[in-house]
């Protein structure tokens, strides 16, 4: 990998290295410590910081606000999951086939949504979703299906649906185009080959398109979960975590408990249990996948 | 071509046509009804306003204050990007080309950063600013936005530094020229493609970021665009046509940065997000 004529430059390198992996140090590495450490603590914000060994855990494996906060996590995931990966995938399909045209106007104006502030993105639904003024009722109305009007963010059955429409439209793009990428690696003969022999449509998508793109549905599942963990800015914005405590997620909670109860220990013990969560779906999907495929190879084998 | 081929094909094309517009109906909706006064928006928002009225744009940065969050967005996504673009290149460029003690652990710790859910450090972060006394400054925005965004951008930096061919440094070298030299003379110009993809990615991230400066800089002129608005979402929750003026102007500038570079932006984010 090196010359020599490389090596006598080496001395430079702690100079190049050092800005850059102080700062993620500081802003990366140490909150880690300094959640893990608060965490043991009972402290709210002042002088007085009193250790009390797993006392936040115990609490915490005993609040039924965090674990029906961490439950709407779960449901937001195997809805959004659900439906992003399901219409990506047949959005992808449909604009890979032959027939279509505009090709790059639609990936244009599907991804656009995920560019576009959460924030902002989430005002705007707000809006729609307004019980009295907003488009969706009104649309409704407008062509007869009064009946299917809803207080879409004011009914605690509805609103976490509400929610994850709103997170599947923004960033169902992602999706479409990790799907694209995998479909254009499909190679055309097998397409073909299948087609001579009589396969349709429906065939030729479970038996070959499917199984080659397995590695590619997979990235995608996996960015699906990690990405369900991350839902805060839609829910502070639409909802608040509200009607109730409806539509609460865990990072929703942590942030309450900081900001309006100022239990810090405490709020530093949700923000690890939250971390863990995450990082052991992460490594179970994996691990989940490894499995599969190392099963698979072995019929092949 | 069969009329059954015909019939498909025509099914697909409205099936896709559908649903883009569908992607970029409630954007159009929102750009639309801004321009409308709220008694209007009451009344009708499903049509045209019936002439363009910029009072709302106006409103949005007399008394809503956006003209200050706009500053303020501004000035920490300039100093940030700055930030990120020489690290991601200077750390970038020694990964990809330097084999020296710790870099492996460097290594796995920028890509363990890419793992880690952000929103479990939102708290841990405010209480170690707190600590420090850096809440409320944009220095704690700047470094945290630095911070977040560099795995990503290392990583794309040093894939493309493996594909240049050595002997351009060598040369360099023989000739005498020192590593910083050769990084900013040689190495940095063929780079530029890849730090204006990390560009673009940093911009849309920092710009639209909300959770960290929500908890961060809360102070009302600290408050970036995301945080402003989604106060003023809170405060004026009656005047909707405002509230939609003031967020087509926070989505604005990143709409047209993905006008202009919307494949570079695709791929990047894409590229960026399957890595992670």
């Amino acid at each position: 990998m090196e010359s020599n004529i490389f090596k006598q430059q080496k001395k430079y390198i702690p100079y190049i290295l050092a800005p850059g992996v102080l700062i993620y140090v500081f802003v990366v590495l140490t909150p880690l410590f300094i959640g893990l450490k608060y965490g043991f603590y009972d402290w709210s914000g002042g002088p007085k910081k009193i250790f009390i060994f797993f006392d936040n855990y115990i609490r915490l494996i005993h609040d039924q606000d965090f674990l029906s906060s961490l439950l709407n996590n779960f449901k937001l995931m195997v809805v959004v999951m659900f439906f992003q990966l399901i219409i990506a995938f047949i959005l992808a399909l449909v604009l890979n086939s032959k027939l279509t045209k505009w090709k790059d106007f639609h990936r244009f104006a599907i991804f656009l949504p995920v560019v576009v502030s959460q924030v902002a993105v989430s005002i705007l639904w707000k809006l729609i979703y307004n019980q009295n003024y907003g488009l969706l009722n009104r649309f409704l109305n407008s062509v007869g299906l009064s009946f299917l009007t809803q207080k879409w963010l004011d009914d605690p059955k509805v609103v976490l649906y509400s929610v994850a429409a709103v997170i599947i439209w923004q960033f169902i793009g992602i999706y479409l185009v990790i799907f694209l990428s995998g479909l254009q690696a499909v190679p055309n003969e097998l397409y073909e080959s299948a087609q001579i022999d009589g396969a349709n449509a429906i065939t030729r998508t479970t038996k070959i398109t499917i199984p080659l793109m397995k590695q590619t549905i997979l990235v995608a599942l996996i960015l699906a979960i990690a990405g369900s963990m991350k839902i805060f800015d839609h829910i502070y914005v639409m909802t608040g975590g509200g009607p109730g405590k409806a539509s609460t997620v865990a990072a929703m909670y942590a942030y309450n408990m900081t900001f309006k109860r100022f239990e810090y220990g405490y709020a530093s013990a949700i923000s690890m249990a939250i971390l863990l969560v995450s990082l052991s779906l992460i490594i179970i999907t994996q691990l989940i996948i490894k499995l599969i495929s190392n099963s698979e190879n072995k019929g092949i084998n | 071509m069969s009329k059954l081929r015909k019939f498909r094909k025509s099914i697909l094309n409205i099936f896709l046509l559908g649903y883009s517009l569908l992607s970029i109906y409630p954007l159009l909706w929102m750009i639309m009804n801004s321009f409308k006064k709220n008694s209007e928006f009451m009344v009708n928002n499903m049509s045209f306003p019936k002439n363009l009225n910029f009072m709302n744009y106006v409103d949005a940065f007399m008394t809503s204050k956006m003209n200050i969050y706009y500053i303020n967005s501004i000035i920490v996504s300039i100093v940030s990007i700055f930030l990120i673009l020489i690290i991601i290149f200077s750390i970038g460029y020694v990964f990809s080309r330097y084999i020296f003690v710790g870099r492996r652990l460097m290594y796995v710790l920028f890509l363990f950063g890419m793992l880690i859910p952000t929103h479990s450090l939102l708290i841990p972060l405010f209480t170690q600013y707190k600590l420090m006394g850096l809440l409320n400054s944009r220095m704690a925005l700047i470094l945290t936005y630095c911070g977040y965004n560099l795995p990503a951008g290392i990583f794309l930096v040093e894939g493309f530094v493996h594909s240049i061919p050595r002997e351009l440094e060598e040369a360099a070298y023989i000739d005498g020229a020192n590593m910083i030299d050769t990084m900013l003379k040689i190495i940095l110009p063929i780079t530029k493609p890849v730090l204006v993809t990390s560009m673009l990615l940093a911009f849309i991230n920092i710009w639209n970021e909300m959770p960290f400066a929500l908890v961060l800089a809360s102070k009302d002129s600290l408050r970036t665009i995301p945080i402003g608005l989604a106060n003023f979402s809170g405060e004026f929750s009656v005047n909707y046509t405002q509230l939609l003026a003031a967020s087509v102007l926070a989505t604005l500038p990143v709409i047209i940065i993905y006008g202009l570079f919307n494949n570079q932006i695709v791929n990047g984010m894409v590229s960026g997000s399957v890595k992670g």
